[in-house]
């Protein structure tokens, strides 16, 4: 018996709304990061799922792509975050308000 | 098959938690680590095994390898230190009840739509996993491949800019 398509996406979206969730109540960047990750695979999860039960590629195609552009926004925001870092500032995204005003 | 996919999606969702609720980053990351392979074998049950394989090596080996290794340089105790606001989590939880409401409603009442394709699974197990997803890749996505090259290149520059700086 195979799976229903739509346990797929209600996984997919309990894992984006943790996702969320986290994203706003924690404080430390990395782990603001890694919340932001779970989305992503969350998002990845519902495009691949979808691409299954449509008998297509395009979503596999996008999942790929979002993967690379994941990758690449984890090295930026990281060495963002080193600086902020080296800078001597509180590791904590409410205190990281320099561009508030 | 129903029975893995409920093993899987409890692991997923166990992991999930984690990532969020654990004080200390390296758990965090850990659990990062855990929810990615689970997501991998998900891919895998979806008849995806290139994805399954990138999910694998770009996530759950080089995005992770790098936020291990950054927390492992930074302070690990920085997050206990913080004082915790009390009501951030209440907050959160409200929010995310209603965000996953809105979700679930969505879904049930536009259900799947949309015209399936030709590409059944026996019609990729005839070519293979990973030449479809190539085909795919070089023919009807060239210029998304491409431009997102360019993106890479681009954020490997961005970050040896951002290392090399010195901000105060």
């Amino acid at each position: 018996m195979p799976v229903p398509a739509y346990t797929f996406l209600l996984l997919s979206g309990v894992l984006f709304t943790m996702g969320a969730v986290g994203f706003l109540v924690r404080r430390n960047p990395l782990v603001v990061f890694m919340c932001i990750e779970l989305m992503l695979n969350a998002v990845n999860l519902a495009f691949v799922a979808i691409s299954r039960y449509l008998n297509s590629l395009d979503g596999v195609v996008f999942a790929f792509l979002v993967i690379t552009v994941a990758a690449a926004e984890v090295v930026v925001g990281i060495a963002i975050i080193v600086q902020v870092y080296r800078a001597g500032r509180p590791m904590d995204v409410d205190d990281l308000d320099l561009m508030k005003e | 098959m129903v029975v893995g996919f409920a093993l899987v999606a409890a692991w997923e969702i166990v992991t999930a938690a984690g990532v969020v609720a654990f004080r200390r980053p390296i758990y965090n990351a850990l659990s990062l680590v855990a929810n990615m392979l689970g997501l991998a074998v998900l891919f895998l049950m979806l008849n995806a095994q290139f994805l399954f394989a990138a999910q694998v090596i770009v996530y759950a080996g080089a995005v992770m390898v790098l936020f291990v290794f950054i927390i492992a340089l930074m302070n690990p105790e920085s997050d206990v230190t913080l004082p915790p606001r009390g009501n951030e989590w209440i907050y959160g939880g409200v929010f995310g009840v209603i965000f996953a409401a809105l979700l679930v409603s969505l879904l049930f009442n536009r259900g799947l739509t949309g015209r399936p394709g030709t590409l059944t699974p026996e019609a990729i197990a005839a070519v293979g996993n990973v030449q479809t997803v190539g085909i795919a890749l070089y023919t009807k996505f060239l210029f998304p491949v491409e431009v997102t090259s360019l993106l890479l290149l681009i954020a490997a520059v961005g970050a040896v800019y951002l290392a090399m700086r010195r901000i105060r």
